[in-house]
């Protein structure tokens, strides 16, 4: 789906809980179009414990979320997979 | 702030008052600060995180962040999920309900205890009482088997005890049958089985339907058996055979008149086994002839048998119809075609017998007439020589043709009923003076006489007539032997009656010629040696007495007559 918007969260850097938070707000900023699969949040953290804090809370809200380890960070992305 | 009433003393009194109120709503928002920080904390270590660090955010940015009301956003999309999910969850429910209600199969889940955990709406239309209305609780073996505890056939009992799926093909109950499957369910900590499914598949309908086959098949083989007797005990011989024109069953009187095998039969063609059949008759073994084709007469050669076989063939159909081969029955008509022209012999020469009797009467008059004045011419010396030998001719041939009317006269007697009553004659004795009137002609031909005789050879017939016949083939043996050869008199017995055979090593009697030697007037002498009613008057005799006469001859071989006469007397 190319029409999909991309927002993308540079957090790279920051540590939790502050990474969480942030990812959280914009979760619910963006989720009726997260939800309609309209957007994908895709977020780059070179901290660890995010990969696992931020795809738990977001799939605890049934969202689909894919976990990308690259090369000096990781990219999280939330919303429905093309 | 100024206070006019207050001056300088009230007004520092303010400032110190402003200044512990400004503390003291500072302590607040420190109080305030800490238990959002706090809260912060708590709600952050729900979501699976690391507590706020307080270098992290100080107060401001704190409250600036509002992290309680993200949490509260994010609690609630969590929230809104779960009550997605229950709700899916719950229609799943409902309709894995509905399939294991609607399913063709009955389901129950049993624990441990043979307790009947759930079971379908199929399982208790099955195998529950109608009057029960709840059976979750209750015994399997009670409810479902009408039994105090789990039987050996149960599958459920080896499912706990093995921890694998059982498989029974099948069980009844309750008047009907079930394929039954168990497989675990829920197993404990230690791996042991705690509930079992039980898939019942009710298979009374097979079943029945698998008896009803083996009863048809039964059925059909009793059948099959009783043909099969019918068939063994015809007196006619059946044959069938297939769209190839092969034979593939033949019956007990079948083998008996051809005289075969059942494995010779079977290795023929039907036109094979039937190669004498004339050609006009050959679409009888046409296997695509739809017609029956009845009373075909058939000759049969078999090593030295001839018979005549009437054959009756029918089509054989399938079940849609269509040809498939042909039933073939016949019956030996040989002896009956014997029988059938020796009637036809006998009504022949008794038509022939009457005419005769009549000619005979009206000419032995004239015929007298003539004989008697040309004897009384004879007597008269005044004749010449010349018309006296034509007079002797006269009365020569005059003799002879008295003598055939007094052979018409014998024959047209002996094909009338006699009423007179029948004598027994010793045959063996019979033979013997007829062979001593002849033995003067065998030893001038130089003809060799043998004869194999049995005891106690007694024949139904009158002693002269049995000379008269005896005298009579004898001399057609001596005509047809002309010089030398030999003549062999035997006698026999076949049932009640006796056999006598007389065979001479002559030329034989020519095929074309043998079904007329019988005939009145049939004669292969010149002219004027001989009547042609020698063998037709013997016949008439034998056939007088119930007895029969058959000629054998084969051209070069010599000729043989036998004459069945009964023994004893018939009623």
């Amino acid at each position: 789906m190319s029409d999909v918007q991309k927002i993308e969260l540079d957090i790279l850097g920051q540590v939790c809980p502050a990474c969480l938070l942030v990812v959280l707000r914009e979760m619910n900023t963006h989720r009726q179009r997260i939800k309609n699969g309209e957007t994908q949040l895709i977020i780059k953290t070179d901290h660890r414990d995010t990969t696992r804090t931020i795809p738990e809370s977001a799939r605890k809200m049934g969202y689909d979320v894919k976990v990308r380890n690259l090369e000096t960070y990781y990219e999280i992305t939330i919303g429905k997979n093309e | 702030m100024n206070n006019p009433a207050g001056g300088k003393v009230g007004g520092k009194k303010t400032a110190n008052a402003l200044k512990e109120e400004v503390q003291r709503l500072r302590d607040e928002n420190v109080r305030y600060a800490r238990y959002i920080r706090e809260k912060t904390n708590q709600l952050l270590e729900v979501m699976g995180t690391l507590p706020l660090r307080p270098e992290e955010f100080d107060d401001r940015e704190l409250l600036t962040l509002d992290p309680i009301g993200i949490i509260a956003g994010s609690f609630e999309q969590v929230f809104e999920y779960l009550n997605e999910t229950i709700s899916d969850l719950s229609q799943a429910r409902d309709e894995l309900q509905a399939i294991f209600d609607a399913t063709g199969v009955g389901i129950s889940i049993i624990d441990q205890d043979f307790t009947i955990v759930k079971c379908n709406e199929k399982q208790r239309e099955l195998l529950v009482d109608k009057q029960l209305d709840n059976v979750c609780g209750s015994y399997c073996y009670e409810v479902y088997c009408l039994k105090n505890g789990p039987g050996l056939d149960c599958p459920a009992v080896d499912t706990f005890a093995t921890g694998r799926p059982v498989v029974v093909s099948e069980v009844r109950k309750k008047d009907k049958y079930f394929q039954l499957v168990t497989t675990p369910y829920a197993k404990d900590a230690n791996g042991q089985v705690t509930r079992v499914i039980e898939v019942a598949l009710d298979i009374t309908a097979r079943k029945k339907a698998e008896e009803e086959e083996q009863r048809q098949r039964g059925y059909y083989l009793a059948e099959k058996s009783k043909l099969a007797s019918v068939l063994q005990s015809l007196s006619e011989g059946l044959l069938v055979t297939d769209s190839r024109n092969r034979i593939i069953s033949v019956n007990g009187a079948a083998l008996q008149i051809l005289d075969l095998s059942q494995k010779q039969v079977q290795e023929l063609r039907i036109n094979e086994l039937f190669a004498e059949c004339p050609a006009e008759a050959m679409t009888i073994f046409d296997v695509d002839t739809p017609q029956a084709c009845q009373n075909v007469e058939i000759p049969h050669r078999y090593q030295d048998r001839e018979l005549l076989l009437s054959v009756n063939s029918v089509p054989l159909f399938d079940g849609d119809n269509n040809l498939i081969g042909r039933v073939f029955t016949f019956r030996d008509i040989t002896e009956e075609k014997h029988r059938q022209e020796v009637l036809h012999r006998t009504e022949k020469l008794a038509a022939v017998g009457q005419l005769s009797a009549g000619i005979a009467h009206e000419l032995n008059t004239p015929l007298g007439s003539i004989l008697g004045y040309a004897r009384l011419l004879l007597k008269n010396n005044q004749l010449s020589t010349q018309q006296k030998d034509r007079l002797h001719v006269i009365a020569e041939q005059a003799k002879k043709s008295s003598e055939i009317i007094q052979g018409l006269l014998k024959f047209a007697r002996t094909t009338e009923p006699t009423g007179q009553p029948v004598s027994v004659c010793d045959a063996t004795a019979v033979i013997g003076e007829t062979l001593k009137i002849l033995t003067a002609e065998f030893e001038s031909r130089g003809i060799e006489i043998r004869t194999d005789f049995i005891p106690d050879a007694d024949a139904t017939i009158d002693e002269k007539k049995l000379e008269q016949i005896l005298l009579n083939i004898l001399l057609n043996s001596i005509q047809a032997l002309q010089k030398g050869g030999s003549i062999l008199v035997t006698t026999q017995t076949s049932g009640n009656r006796l056999q006598l055979t007389i065979t001479d090593t002559g030329p034989g009697i020519p095929p074309e010629i043998l079904p007329r030697i019988f005939d009145p007037f049939f004669t292969t002498k010149e002219v004027g040696e001989g009547t042609g009613l020698g063998l037709s008057i013997c016949s008439g005799i034998i056939n007088e007495y119930d007895g029969s006469i058959d000629v054998f001859s084969e051209p070069g071989k010599g000729a043989s007559f036998t004459i069945t006469l009964p023994m004893e007397q018939t009623e």
